[in-house]
């Protein structure tokens, strides 16, 4: 495949910095709490921790989940006094970052406030259907459609592509299992987590199938929560912070046949895309990768991440987590040393479409990580979203 | 066959699918239980789902075309839950969605489900062919195995 055309040409490399983090803990029921709260809470925590106030925020970017505040609304909520930049790109999280980034290196505005506010749906989760304030969140209550049982909505395609995994490289339960039994082990170290009760290989062997060959496990959980985040230039964060963390490289990935049931095949999509442009853009890659952060709102996703970005080939996955599981911590480490989502990821830490990664990414990278530090964090790796529409990546780096 | 639908009745007739003036020949078609796919009078390629453009070749001139719904199962998913239709009942049985690579052109696939077979039987790999059942009082197109299993 011919490298991207702004491969030499990427002047944003290094240019923008991540200098405040913030978040709720993340739950099944945030009880008496709306999505604006809960964002609001990830925000000023965000603000506060960039070392900033009201008036430096001059750009809002509000992931576009359904009953998060749109980014109008949530200047509104914190009184932004002057914005000159604000968007509501789709999920998952890298687009958010994109955007955010381009803004600042534009010139469109100086720093931004990018936030993140999750709500379980009535359609996902059953306590939220019985909640008569998400009522209004229902599946159809709009314009849209009812689905049917045959729609190859994302969810279910990537079931299905499951089942090609499965067909083309006769992958085990287990193979999928071991990804979700890291993200379980990883999450036990983070105290936000909504998983936390360990889990082994009989328990996911035996959990509920949803759709064959996929199981309860292999989907990640729906929460409630928030992340935010603040982003400034390199230039400005060197002067206020001693050891910024910079995006080195981003990219978002689609191929042309991106319709789910239409795709070429698990050998050429999105991700394929995303991988050749950070290679292309990125001045290191896996053998000097620290952390690594594959997407796991399906296992079928993480997966395909760890061969599509060169850890073993195509159908190895399973294999190569089986000889770098590290037995006594019961989870992944790729060489003796890289942990995979040390937070939990999706599965475990909660649906956060990529935003818990993005934060634990800077929270290594900071060293602020406690119990679960890799020691000296110099770069992360993130690979966001799945095989069709929303496959995205960054390189991250401490300066 | 008479005069096709009007774009009323067609909406009427598929309330669960939103009906554009991209893809209203697809369902007129399975009214007169006939799976048209487009194709296009340039180049020749078909394209799923219908799109206003040929996207292989950029020409406009599109033409939804009867093929003959014999393919090859290329995906393969058994639900234990999801959106209700009638017929469909998980607590009974998995209900299989295939994705079905049809045999006019590599990479040219449909999805819907297998009706009347055996779940064990449904496999990537299969040869299946078209049959149509009821959905909501209007023609649905599914599989089944291809007799004979050629």
């Amino acid at each position: 495949m011919p490298a991207p055309q702004s491969a030499r040409r990427y002047p944003i490399r290094d240019q923008i910095a991540i200098v405040g983090i913030g978040s709720t803990e993340f739950s099944r029921d945030a009880g008496g709490r709306s999505p604006a709260s809960l964002a609001c809470e990830a925000a000023i925590q965000a603000i506060h921790d960039a070392g900033m106030a009201k008036g430096d925020i001059d750009g809002v970017v509000g992931v576009a989940e359904p009953g998060a505040p749109r980014a109008n609304q949530m200047t509104a909520l914190l009184e932004l006094p002057s914005v000159t930049h604000h968007s509501a790109p789709m999920p998952v999280a890298m687009f958010g970052l994109i955007d955010a980034m381009t803004a600042i290196w534009s010139g469109q505005c100086d720093s931004v406030l990018l936030y993140f506010a999750f709500t379980r749906l009535p359609w996902n989760s059953r306590s939220a259907a019985r909640d008569p304030l998400r009522r209004y969140l229902m599946l159809g209550s709009g314009t849209a459609k009812p689905p049917m049982p045959e729609s190859i909505d994302p969810a279910a395609a990537y079931t299905a592509w499951a089942s090609r995994y499965v067909h083309e490289f006769g992958a085990r339960r287990e193979d999928f299992g071991r990804v979700a039994l890291n993200m379980r082990a990883n999450a036990m170290q983070n105290p936000k987590a909504v998983m936390k009760t360990p889990l082994t290989m009989e328990a996911y062997l035996a959990a509920r199938m949803v759709r064959d060959p996929l199981c309860m496990l292999d989907m990640d959980v729906p929460i409630d929560g928030a992340d935010a985040f603040v982003l400034t230039t390199t230039e400005r964060a060197k002067r206020t912070t001693r050891s910024p963390v910079v995006v080195h490289a981003a990219s978002a990935g689609v191929v042309g046949r991106n319709d789910e049931d239409q795709l070429p095949s698990l050998a050429r999509h999105g991700q394929h895309v995303v991988v050749e442009s950070l290679k292309a853009r990125g001045e290191f890659w896996l053998d000097d990768v620290d952390v690594f952060f594959p997407y796991d709102g399906f296992s079928i996703i993480t997966l395909g991440w760890i061969e599509n970005v060169g850890y073993c080939k195509p159908g190895g996955a399973g294999r190569f987590l089986q000889e770098h599981w590290d037995a006594k911590s019961g989870r992944v480490l790729i060489g003796g040393r890289v942990p995979m989502n040390p937070h939990g990821g999706s599965l475990s830490e909660g649906a956060s479409r990529g935003s818990g990664h993005l934060r634990e990414a800077v929270t290594q990278l900071r060293g602020d990580a406690g119990p679960r530090q890799v020691a000296n964090a110099r770069t992360a790796l993130i690979g966001c979203g799945g095989f069709f529409f929303n496959s995205q990546g960054a390189l991250l780096r401490r300066l | 066959m008479g005069e096709p639908v009007g774009e009323a009745e067609l909406v009427e007739r598929f309330p669960w699918v939103q009906i554009s003036h991209d893809n209203k020949h697809l369902y007129r078609g399975w009214l007169e239980r006939e799976l048209r796919i487009n194709r296009c009078r340039d180049c020749g390629r078909f394209h799923h789902p219908p799109k206003p453009i040929c996207p292989e070749c950029w020409s406009w001139q599109i033409e939804p075309t009867p093929v003959s719904g014999r393919g090859v199962v290329h995906l393969a998913m058994f639900l234990r839950q999801g959106a209700p239709a009638p017929g469909v009942d998980y607590a009974v049985a998995p209900h299989p969605v295939v994705t079905v690579e049809l045999e006019e052109q590599p990479g040219l696939r449909f999805t819907s489900t297998v009706a009347g077979a055996p779940l064990e039987q449904i496999r990537i790999g299969l040869p299946v062919e078209l049959e149509w059942i009821d959905r909501y009082g209007a023609p649905f197109p599914a599989f089944r195995p291809r007799r004979g299993g050629r």
